[in-house]
This record gives C-alpha cells, structure tokens and sequence, in this order.
C-alpha cells in the first residue's frame, strides 16, 4: 500500500498553480458563520442563528485540523454526545437516548444497517463531506422512523468549478491507516465527483494475554461517486452512489479451541434527485432512494474443522419522495411531501424474508410574523403495514431579543417503529439454551416449543403480545443562542423527553431446562431531561478556546414507582446483605453519564501555516452493570469511573496551504479500561499529510 | 446590551435549578427495623455437590438416611432448585411463597398465598430467588441471588419460618471479585448458605 501512496503522490499534477482553500482565514470564518446555513432542521436551507431548533454543525475545515477521519471520532468530541463502545459497533448517544433513537442521514438519505440497533459510526469516512449538522431533540415531523433523539446528517463536498483533486494519507498507532483520493470536475452545468477510502487497521487486544482481539484487523473501502446536472438555471439533476465493503480477520479462543474467519459488511446508497423551480415561488423535487445493508460471517474451528458460526444478513430499503416548497409570502413558506418505502430482510435468525410496506406525508409552515419571531409548525403521518400508524407534530419558535440574543423554544413528537427483530427474531442461543422470539413468531414458536415438551411454565400469554407499539416521546427544548461580542458564541439548551412504550425483552416463558424464553414488550416508560451548554470564543485573530457541558438524567419511571413502594431491593456492598433501595441510589439508565464535558484550546496562523489544537474530553462516571442482581444499578461498583481524553493535533501548512503535514494524538494519557470500555486502545499516535490542488 | 447577559445567566442558572431540582428528592432510608425475638440462624456451605441436601427448619440439623423417605426435612436444596416437603416432592402438607422483601422487614408471616411444589410448578422457582448470568456477563454463568426475596415457608405441623438464600457458592465468596469471575478460580457450586428464622409457637410473628 506504501508504494501505491508514492506513486499516487509522484503522478499529482503538482503544476496546479491554484491556491486550495484548505484554511479559511479567520476574518472569513466569522463572517461565514454569521450567516451559516443550515438544512437538516427544516429540509430548506436556513440561517442558523434564528432557527428554533438546537443545532450544532461542524466544518470540514475543523474535522481535519483535528486530524480525524472517520465519523466516531469527531463526534465524540462534541457537546452532549456520546460514543458508545459496544460489541455491535460505535453508536452515538444524544440527550441520554441509545444509538437505536437517532437517524443517521447521508445528504438526507437514512443509513440503514443496525446491529442490536446501533449503526456503527466509524463505517462512515469523513474525508469527502462539506459538513455535519446536528439536530437535536425529535425530527420525526419531518424524517419519521428513528428521528426521535436527533439526526445527523452528513452533507457530502460538491466539486468547484475546474478541476480538482486531493490525496489524504493518515497512518499510525495499531497499523491503522486511511488513505483518500478525492476528483472533481465543475463547469457551470456539469459536475463530476469521484472518492475512493481505504481504512485498516491491524486491530489490537485490550487483554493480549486472553489470545483474542477487542478489534479484529479489518480492511474497508469506501467509493463514492456523484454526477450533478444543470440543465437550466431552474432544474438541476444529481445522482450519487456510495458503497462501503469491510472484511474483519477475526480470530478468537473460546475454551482453548482457535475459531478463525471472515466476517464482511457491505453498506451500499444510491440516490437520484430532480429539482425544479417551477417559479420563483414554488420549487419542487423528487426523489429516490435505494440502500442495501448486508453482512456475512463464517467462523470454523481449527481444533476440528468444524463450523463454530455461519450468519448473513441482508436488508434493502428502497424510497420514492416528492416534496414542494412554497413560498406564499416572503415571511410564510410552507413546505410539504408525500413519500413510500419497502424494506425488506432475510437473515440467519428469520424465519422467511420479511417486508414493510410504508407511507407518509409531512408539511410544515415556517411563518416569520414580524422581524424578530420565527415560527416553525408541521408534522408527519406515517402509515404502516405491521404496526400501528403514527402521527408527530411539531412546534417551534425562536424570538430575537436583539441581533445578538436569540431565544428558543420548541415541542415534537418522536418515534420509532419496532425493528425486524423484535418483530422476527427467532434465536435460540445453542449454549446456554435460552430463546429469543419477535412479537410475531412468538405464539407459533412458543407453540412448537410446548408440543415438543420443552416448556414447563408459561408466565405471559404470547397472545397478548401481538401488537406491539412504536415507541414515542414527546420532548421539549429550550434556550438560547448568545453572541455578546463578536467572536463569542454562548448557547444553552434545556431538554425533557418523556418516552413511552419502550421495547425491551422479557421473559415469556420458561423452558425446562430452566432457561427463560423471552420476547418483546412495550414495558417501560423512562424520561432522560437535563442541560447543556456550549460556548466558542474567537480572539486575536489566532486563538479559539471553546468548552461545553451536558447534565443528564434518565430514569425508568417503573423502578421510581417501585422505590416510592419499598419494592426496590439491593445487596449491600460491605454487609452483603439485602437493603432497601433509596431513590438516591438508584443510578438510573446504563450508560448514561451524569456529567460529560469537553475544552477545546486551538491556535491558527496563516502565516507560518501553524494550526494546532488541543482538546479534552470528559465522560463522567456512568451506570455499566447490575452486580447484586436487581436488574438496575445502585452501588459504586456498578459504575465505570469517569475518565478525561487528551486529544491534540498540530498542522503545518506548505505550498499556498496545498500541503498540509500533521501529527495526532488521541487518548494521550493512555487511558484504557479493559473489562468496560472497547474502544479506547490507549494512545494513539498519526501522521497525516494531505495534498490539493485546484485549476479553475 | 447587560440586559441580555442578566437575562443569559437567568436563563441558564434556571436551566440549572431545573434540572436538578429533580434530584432532590427525600433520601429516606427504610424504616426503623423492628426488633425480631426469634433467633436468626445461619447455615453456612450446606453441602449439595454431591446431590440433593434436606433441611429441617425446626431443629436446625439437615437432615440424612431414612428421616428423608421419612419426611422429617422442611425444605430440599438441588442444584438450583428449592423444593419443600409437600405435594409433588414429599410427603408432608409443607408451603412456601416469596416475599419482596428484607429479612428484617418481615415480621409476620402472610396468612394466604402459600403454594405447594406441582409438576413444571414448584412453590420457589430457581428464577424466583437467583439468577443464572449468560454468557457475556460479568461473572458468567453463575448462579447469584436475586436481592429482597425471602422465602416464608409453612411447615407441614403449621408452622411459620422465613428464609433468605445467601450464596451458592462455597465460603460465600464475593461475587465482584475477578477471582469468581474467572470459572477456574470460582469456588465450588451447590454449597448453599442461607439465614432463617423459625418460629415454633404457631403464631404468624417472625
């Protein structure tokens, strides 16, 4: 791979005597950010700093002068969010919500490709992207499905005008390297973009002694390539494909027995748009979409050559959506669109192939009745053909203060459908012997189970369980968004969401081997509300210093109704013996840290083409696992300590900031906790060089 | 121009009580205990490895040989299973319930609710008081107790006891220690170590 890069590198034109706008200067930047734009939150594009939504974006600019790749890792370091490690994959978490709860959108479009519902964040390369933009707090009013935490949508680069190009090389710490190629070409009517990735890592083992890896080495590839078309000053044309393959070499021990094998993820978008200003009044697009999601793993047993594990898995989503734009007056504009999707997965743990079918219509009003109010109302219905439809309104409004002080208030609906698994599961684990059904399969599965004899009580009636609801919230947001003098940024964002029929597994039955047989229900209701704040301060046309916080808290209201009854019980940690639980030591959802917090210290010289920053990151202690076997967490040792990363980057700039070399730290106080925390294999050291070019 | 940096900090500062106002809440601990007259016995590492171990509530003895068939015992302890001496698994009239609970918190014995053992549904079932960790757990696959569920058994002459299960393992070991976590240093299974209190004059006070 090494050769492949020089060459690469020899054969760049490096005649191009354009300067590559890598590094806006600092004037630029403020004066762009003033009146930044932002889309996600209403699907039009809107000025930031009257939105009424809690929106954070982050520039392709600031992702490489932190000199990271890949998604997982920019948004961590963001306020109120959360990267978590799991066996399944890198999920984010936002206001206190799991990775299931948030959508994951590229230019719009979802991603698609869950395990146990986490869409793992590090699939996706952030090295052809303009911007991420972060809406918090629900936005199934306009997306559906999966909005109901927030969304983040990745807004893919479009070429400037002429030719250009870049290559992008980072290599470092456990063999992981990541290598871009990046090609356009614009005219006025006809843009042209390609994108090849390469990311690889040699893996590495938290407990080398264990003879397993905590990561696997894998390879992954990411092209992309996307076609826009002007055929008139009113329509435009845009196709876009993008496909993701990785191939994990996994190799564990389980009982002194080596299991070896592939397992490989393919992720493949394809999405197609029109766009027609039909006057100056009325714009219309239409749209479509198709995503394929599918893994496959074959693990065999090298002591006897025999299958240890064979799985596949395969979903297709496909979508059709037209949607208006129009403005009836210049201070009220109403957008709308009708959509239909098919879904569709066949996998190792489902029976047969099964479909969705789904429909949905959605409008919203952005009124803005005087100068300083900004009203944004609408909602979406959503129909379909397993559960039960759904209807998520939405209202919101910001009110300005002054230029410089903004305030913001809004309520939605969110929801989420149920999945395929909790509908179509069919698992029954071959070691300890317990079973796993969707609502779905569970009365027949159940049943073939009874008449073989293998049940002995059955505890809820699978009948019962037919009909299971998405789960829905209802949230409010509140704050503001401060700009006291130029340079200074302070917002602030109160959050509540109440959230209803939760799914989660429980036993249904047990079997006579003593195991449980579980399934699905709408059990909980839990509520997360807290706060955050965020401030960035520009000064001396050099300096950045930046730092926010999030105040969480997220309780199962059930186990709070349980504490109120004395019905709570624990083990005491010194004693061992069996306490009441208080409601002061009730810890509240896994994983959700009461405090998390970041700092961020960047300097920038255009000059001597020096930008560096050093960033820290804080997550506070957060619940991990029930130890005294009451199913919630009260005791110290229940918890994983809170912890801070260090993370810094240093660039130099050469060539008119054509060439950029740089130098990453991440986790430079080598912090690891083996038994908790996967993700974080202790420092990690990159070089990184980049290289533009640009001939208009 | 001040005006909207008081109304900033404001804002926040209320953003701030308003989250953790919540919090506040009455942090009462459990009422005062009630003194129990009973004495509380404790019998610690009963041996099941070898098979099923009876127990006799009302003499504190396990109980061996021909007491057995002759159905002298109160309660039976098989690997993860409690049975009592009634119905499908002796030949006594003994019952028993759970009650969520703490030991000392049960000072008098329900007067209803007291099952008998039947096939497929026993009086106590294994999940009732413990619960067995799956494979991704930390410690895993071990048998540990569910908190706050103490057994009241009503013995076949009538009689009152309440029970609580503390271990399954041999020493009562620390079940958080990576020593029990690891299965090659984990103590020895189906040692069973409870507390009990039996009360021998009829009455429901425990």
């Amino acid at each position: 791979m090494k050769y492949i890069f020089v060459c690469l590198l020899a054969n760049i034109n490096l005649s191009a005597q354009a300067q590559q706008v890598d590094t806006l200067s600092a004037d630029t930047t403020k004066a762009k950010k003033l009146k930044e734009v932002v889309v996600t939150a209403t699907r039009t594009a809107r000025n930031l700093m009257q939105l009424p939504l809690p929106v954070t974006t982050i520039s392709n600019k600031e992702i490489k002068n932190r000199g990271m790749v890949r998604l997982n890792e920019i948004l961590n370091e963001q306020t109120g969010l959360s990267v978590l490690p799991d066996a399944h994959g890198q999920g984010i978490q936002i206001q206190g919500f799991s990775p299931d709860y948030t959508m994951i959108m590229l230019d719009g479009m979802p991603l698609i490709g869950r395990s146990t519902g986490i869409l793992d964040l590090s699939r996706i390369t952030t090295n052809n992207i303009d911007k991420i933009e972060i809406v918090k707090g629900p936005v199934s009013s306009l997306y559906g499905s999966e909005a109901m935490a927030g969304v983040i949508n990745i807004i893919l680069a479009t070429p400037q005008l002429g030719g250009s190009g870049s290559i992008a090389a980072r290599y470092g710490t456990n063999k992981n390297a990541d290598i871009s190629l990046n090609g356009g070409y614009a005219t006025d009517k006809l843009s042209l973009y390609g994108f090849v990735n390469r990311y690889s890592s040699g893996g590495y083992s938290l407990v080398p002694q264990s003879g397993s890896a905590t990561v696997s080495p894998f390879v992954g590839y990411t092209l992309n390539g996307r076609v826009g078309y002007k055929f008139s000053d009113a329509t435009n044309f845009k196709v876009q494909v993008r496909n993701y393959t990785n191939t994990a070499d996994n190799n564990f021990l389980v009982d002194n027995d080596r299991i070896t094998g592939d397992g490989t993820e393919k992720d493949l978008n394809m999405s197609a748009g029109l766009t027609h200003k039909f006057s100056d009044k009325f714009t219309g697009d239409a749209r479509l979409y198709h995503a394929g999601y599918s893994t496959k793993s074959l693990l065999i047993n090298n002591t006897d050559g025999s299958v240890y594990d064979q799985t596949f898995f395969d979903q297709n989503f496909n979508r059709a959506e037209l949607q208006g734009d129009y403005k009836i007056i210049n201070s009220l504009r109403f957008t709308g669109g009708v959509g239909g999707q098919t879904e569709s997965v066949v996998a190792t743990r489902y029976n047969d192939k099964k479909n969705f079918q789904s429909g949905y219509a959605y409008g919203q009003a952005d009124w803005t009745p005087f100068k300083r109010l900004n009203i944004i109302t609408g909602g979406r219905f959503d129909t379909h053909s397993v559960y039960r439809s759904q209807f998520s309104p939405k209202l919101a409004a910001s009110y300005q203060l002054s230029e410089k002080f903004v305030i913001l208030a809004s309520t939605g609906k969110g929801y989420k459908a149920p999945d395929f698994r909790q509908l179509y599961l069919n698992f029954t684990n071959a070691v300890v012997g317990y079973s796993v059904f969707g609502t779905e399969e569970a009365v027949f599965e159940l049943k073939k189970l009874q008449d073989a004899g293998q049940i002995q009580s059955i505890l809820i009636d699978p009948a019962t369980l037919r009909t299971l609801n998405a789960e829905s919230s209802t949230a409010y947001n509140f704050g503001y968004r401060y700009r006291p003098i130029n340079g200074l940024m302070w917002t602030v964002n109160m959050f509540r969401n109440n959230i209803r029929y939760l799914i989660d597994s429980e036993p249904i039955a047990i079997k006579t081997n003593g195991q449980s047989v579980f399934s699905y229900l709408n059990l909980q209701n839990v509520y997360t509300q807290g706060a955050e704040t965020d401030v960035t301060y520009n000064f001396s046309k050099h300096w950045t210093v930046a730092g926010g916080m999030q105040f969480l808290q997220a309780y199962d209201q059930s186990v709070l109704d349980k504490i109120k009854e004395g019905q709570v019980f624990g083990n005491h940690q010194a004693s061992r013996e069996t306490v009441k639980v208080t409601k002061s030591q009730y810890g509240g959802l896994l994983n959700r840290s009461k405090y998390m917090g970041n700092a961020r210290i960047a300097y920038q010289d255009d000059k001597t083409g020096i930008i560096t920053s050093l960033r820290a990151i804080y997550r506070g202690r957060y619940g991990f696992s029930d130890v005294d076997g009451n199913g919630i967490v009260n005791r110290d040792d229940e918890y994983v300590k809170g912890y801070v990363l260090f993370n810094a980057s240093v660039s130099k700039m050469f060539l008119k900031n054509q060439l950029r070399l740089q130098v990453t730290g991440e986790n430079l106080g080598n912090y690891k906790n083996h038994g908790a925390i996967s993700n974080l294999p202790g420092t990690l050291v990159y070089a990184g060089i980049t290289y533009n070019f640009n001939k208009p | 121009m001040n005006k909207f940096k008081t109304l900033a900090l404001v804002l926040f500062n209320s953003a701030a009580l308003l989250a953790t106002s919540c919090t506040k809440e009455n942090d009462a601990t459990s009422e005062p205990v009630k003194a129990t007259t009973l004495s509380v016995n404790t019998v610690i590492d009963l041996d099941g490895s070898k098979g099923a171990v009876y127990y006799s509530l009302s003499t504190n003895k396990q109980v061996l040989g021909d007491d057995i068939t002759a159905g002298k015992w109160d309660i039976q302890f098989s690997d993860r299973n409690i049975f009592v001496n009634g119905g499908t698994s002796g030949i006594g009239a003994t019952q028993a319930q759970i009650v969520n609970s703490i030991f000392n918190d049960v000072n008098t014995a329900p007067t209803t609710g007291y099952k008998t053992d039947a096939i497929g549904v026993n009086a106590i079932l294994s999940n009732d008081w413990s619960i067995y960790t799956n494979t991704n757990s930390v410690p895993n696959h071990a048998v540990l107790m569910v908190p706050g569920k103490i057994i009241v058994v009503k013995t076949s002459y009538g009689k009152y006891a309440k029970l609580e299960m503390k271990s399954y393992y041999k020493g009562n070991p620390d079940i958080t220690t990576p020593a029990f976590a690891d299965l090659t240093t984990r103590p020895a299974s189906s040692y069973f170590t409870f507390r009990f209190a039996y009360q021998a004059d009829g009455s429901t006070t425990l």
